[in-house]
């Protein structure tokens, strides 16, 4: 196992051990998102908590208001958006409150997060090491000797078979697979608490894609973070996730523990995409195995 | 296209402008009321009766000699564009399709002329067939071709590789037919953004060699040359150049003007501005064609 | 809904049958070998999926077979045709024929921008000399086949929706009647709505009897459509088989990882000890 910060090693519980009495790290509570330039809400009253080392699981089309929600936990939402009703807590602190500097602060170290297409989140012009350095020196005010050494320790931490070679290589020498496990390193250099996957898997190969969802997986149990992954697809958020929120349209039409959702949907949405899988995809081939502890 | 560019205001001013400007350039040599070429004594006057923009120098009527020339300096800088896009903008369409020869020959031959010093080769060329304003115009117009070549040869690339001319290739389309229903219209638009431009900056050029004497000889009027002739007398007529330079400055402003409104309407960016005003129109959404960041 | 049996008899000849096809791209140090060897079978009214990640060879299959790229050795047949050597002038003349179509995975850029619904679709038409007033009358057709409303003929693609531009690009392979219909990635761009509704299309060209080659990076994807389903990897179709077989029982290690890798519902979870060992295989 690899330790990657102080704090992680702190929460070194395992996920059974997150138990109720363990407050949530990042709570949203009946958040509402309004668009000034239309002058219409687009989300409606969305709401659930993460705990340590617990993932949610966020399911929509593009239009379902499941990327703003992200946004709106990260502080980065589109210039005429705004939360307009509900609260986002992050680390019992509410976010309304934070000043610009003190969402700085909070961003890669307490909540950080990996989008859709690797390569547009890096600079073409630099090696990726050295962008992972850069976030290591800013964020944890490593030297330059430090910050690579850590910056190699976290390209190792991500699965990447030649850390070495890697770390000098340019964005248009690796793949969709391996720009997003950089991205992963950069993502959880500081050692955030909350790590955001919206649509991280959507851009890449089915194959890379189990790779990197594993690879979350990973994370989430060796070190304790909390995940929230998005996805159009119900089934990358049934391979990762504790509970599952259904959204369309702005509204959240479903949610619960993962397998109550899937084994007896009730939303006629939710149904519908349950069904899609099981008329089209494997599932009609491949017999239910037990599940893995 | 032409509907589309008269949706815009723009497109409307720059057009309307234009038909003045070839109105004085067809109806101009009629319409003036003295001989142009006529000396008088009576030299460098200001507006009067018989005279409505005054004398020149040699006693010739200005707003005579301006309609006359009208004729030449818009001819003269549409051959410049008509030169130019036929030496330029067929070779860059055809460098994408005949082969790896012809394209390497043209592209050197398109840089060696950016590369020529104009009015060297001008002078060059103009002492080899002799001095007038069609062999100024030939030399004018290639050497301004690069510019339509490198338009059509990128337009043209662009489409070839598209999905939307293999699935035509597919469906067993010949090159012709590429050509002639997908190539044919992506590549007017920025041809004919070129040829807006190219046709104020012929006007520009033509002016310069008659200034320089170059092209059309005196006494024979143009807009350029009376903008020179004008200059040398400012003491005596500090107006006299005005009303040359208006007209050159109208007509290359009124292609600039042209120029925009057509790129305005063409390609992701019009389609997108034509489609926001229909919608607008008839009151109706326009669905979402792309979902946006924010959803 | 099982998967059904091909409905040609044994002896029947094969819609499209390569051989050995061996595929070079590149000149002199850059050139690479994308296809080593190739042979596959699809026979009429057959469903195939053809699954492999990128790089694999999957897209250069379905363009040496579409005349876009020309083999380096061995032989494609289509409809009895040995179409390995043709040049273009053979190539224009098959497709005028109309026996082969494809639909491109980017229903956006597969159709021109400045045509008409009704001009795109009419085109493959148009090529081979049908008159306008007939080839207007067959896309009114097709478009209801795909079930798209009439109205949406003179509108630009721009004007239409993702789910609605797929239908169109679908309708406009369908509109020669071609006996074999190549799908890259048929599904991926769309939402849900959408993808049941062009899986739905897919399954009743089935019963008309077209031969269908699906092309995916997931096997998930075509699943429930194909009868067959041919694995690429690096170049070489590693394992061919019915579909059921090929999921059920993976002979081959890439095709058990990619098993083991397609998300489903109650099942990809388990699996995580299992691709990695498969992986750690797999890159020795």
């Amino acid at each position: 196992m690899t330790t990657l910060s102080q704090e992680a090693a702190r929460a070194e519980t395992r996920p059974a051990d997150a138990g109720p009495a363990t407050p949530p790290v990042l709570s949203v509570r009946d958040v509402h998102i309004h668009d000034r330039a239309s002058d219409r809400e687009i989300v409606h009253g969305v709401s659930f908590d993460l705990t340590p080392g617990r993932t949610v699981g966020i399911v929509g089309e593009s239009g379902s208001g499941k990327t703003l929600t992200c946004r709106a936990t990260l502080g980065i939402l589109p210039p005429h958006f705004e939360v307009s009703a509900g609260t986002i807590e992050i680390d019992g602190t509410d976010t309304a409150t934070l000043t610009g500097r003190q969402w700085t602060e909070l961003r890669g170290s307490t909540i950080s997060a990996v989008f859709q297409d690797p390569s547009s989140y890096l600079n073409p012009s630099l090696r990726v090491g050295a962008q992972i350095a850069e976030v290591l020196r800013v964020k944890t005010g490593l030297k330059r000797r430090e910050a690579r050494l850590r910056a190699l320790e976290l390209l190792r931490a991500v699965h990447l078979r030649d850390p070495e070679l890697v770390y000098g290589q340019y964005t248009f020498e690796l793949s969709g697979g391996m720009l997003q496990r950089v991205l992963i390193a950069a993502a959880i250099a500081a050692g955030p608490r909350i790590l955001i996957a919206d649509e991280a898997t959507t851009a890449l190969d089915v194959t890379v894609q189990a790779e990197i969802l594993d690879l979350l997986a990973d994370l989430r149990e060796s070190t304790g973070l909390a995940l929230v992954v998005v996805s159009h697809d119900l089934a990358v958020v049934a391979q990762l996730c504790d509970e599952v929120l259904v959204m369309r349209q702005g509204e959240v039409v479903e949610h619960g523990p993962t397998r109550t959702v899937l084994d007896t949907p009730r939303h006629p949405y939710t149904r519908l995409l349950v069904d899609e899988h099981e008329s089209y995809g494997l599932d009609r081939f491949l017999a239910p195995k037990e599940e893995a502890a | 296209m032409v509907r589309r560019v008269l949706s815009l205001t723009s497109g409307r001013i720059a057009v309307a402008v234009l038909a003045v400007i070839a109105l004085l350039a067809i109806l101009g040599p009629w319409l003036a009321p003295h001989d142009p070429l006529a000396t008088s004594d009576d030299t460098l006057a200001a507006a009067c009766g018989p005279h409505w923009l005054g004398t020149d120098h040699l006693g010739r009527d200005v707003l005579s000699r301006l309609l006359d020339g009208s004729r030449i300096s818009v001819l003269g800088s549409l051959e410049v564009a008509g030169v130019a896009l036929a030496v330029g903008a067929i070779p860059g369409i055809l460098s994408v399709y005949l082969g790896r020869v012809f394209e390497w020959f043209t592209l050197r031959l398109t840089d060696t002329l950016v590369a020529l010093p104009f009015l060297l080769f001008a002078v060059a060329v103009i002492a080899l067939l002799g001095n007038g304003i069609t062999q100024a115009m030939l030399v004018t117009g290639t050497l301004v071709s690069p510019l339509f070549y490198r338009v059509a040869r990128a337009a043209t690339l662009t489409v070839a590789r598209s999905p939307y001319v293999e699935a035509a290739l597919i469906s067993g389309a010949s090159l012709g037919w590429i050509v002639r229903r997908h190539v044919w219209a992506k590549v007017l638009p920025p041809i004919a953004v070129a040829l807006a431009q190219t046709i104020g900056v012929g006007f520009v050029i033509v002016s310069s060699l008659t200034f320089l004497g170059i092209g059309v000889q005196p006494p024979e009027p143009t807009w350029g040359g009376l903008l020179a002739s004008d200059l040398g007398y400012l003491d005596y007529r500090p107006w006299g150049p005005l009303a040359p330079a208006a007209l050159i400055m109208a007509t290359v402003w009124a292609c600039n003007l042209l120029a925009d409104a057509i790129r305005d309407v063409s390609g992701e960016a019009g389609r997108a501005l034509l489609n926001g005003r229909k919608a607008r129109a008839h009151r109706l959404g326009t669905p979402d064609t792309a979902p946006t960041g924010g959803a | 809904m099982s998967a059904d049996q091909p409905h040609a008899a044994p002896t029947d000849t094969p819609v499209l049958s390569v051989t050995g096809l061996d595929v070079h791209y590149g000149k002199r140090r850059a050139r690479r070998q994308a296809l080593h060897g190739l042979t596959l079978t699809v026979a009429p009214g057959e469903t195939l999926g053809v699954i492999g990640e990128t790089g694999s060879g999957k897209s250069t299959f379905a363009r040496t077979v579409l005349g876009l790229v020309r083999p380096s050795a061995g032989s494609v047949v289509i409809d009895g045709e040995d179409v390995s050597g043709h040049h273009p002038r053979q190539w224009r003349a098959l497709r005028r024929r109309g026996v082969v179509q494809y639909v491109f995975q980017d229903p956006l850029r597969s159709l021109d921008p400045d045509l008409t619904i009704e001009d795109s679709l009419t085109e493959p038409l148009l090529v081979r000399g049908v008159a306008r007033p007939e080839a207007a009358r067959r896309a009114r057709a097709l478009l209801d086949r795909v079930r798209l409303p009439e109205d949406l003929l003179g509108r630009l693609p721009g004007e239409l929706s993702g789910g609605q531009r797929q239908r169109v690009a679908v309708a406009r392979a369908l509109i020669t009647e071609p006996r074999l219909l190549i799908l890259d990635e048929p599904a991926s761009a769309l939402d849900s709505a959408n993808r049941v509704q062009i899986l739905d299309i897919l399954k009743e060209l089935r019963a008309d009897g077209v031969a269908l080659v699906l092309i995916s990076h997931d096997l998930g994807s075509v699943a429930g459509a194909a009868d067959r389903i041919a694995v690429l990897y690096q170049g070489r179709a590693v394992e061919v088989g019915p579909a059921a077989d090929v999921i059920n029982t993976p002979q081959h290690l890439y095709t058990r990882l990619l098993v083991s890798s397609a998300p489903t519902l109650h099942t990809a979870a388990a699996s995580r000890t299992e691709r990695e060992a498969l992986r750690a295989l797999l890159h020795a």
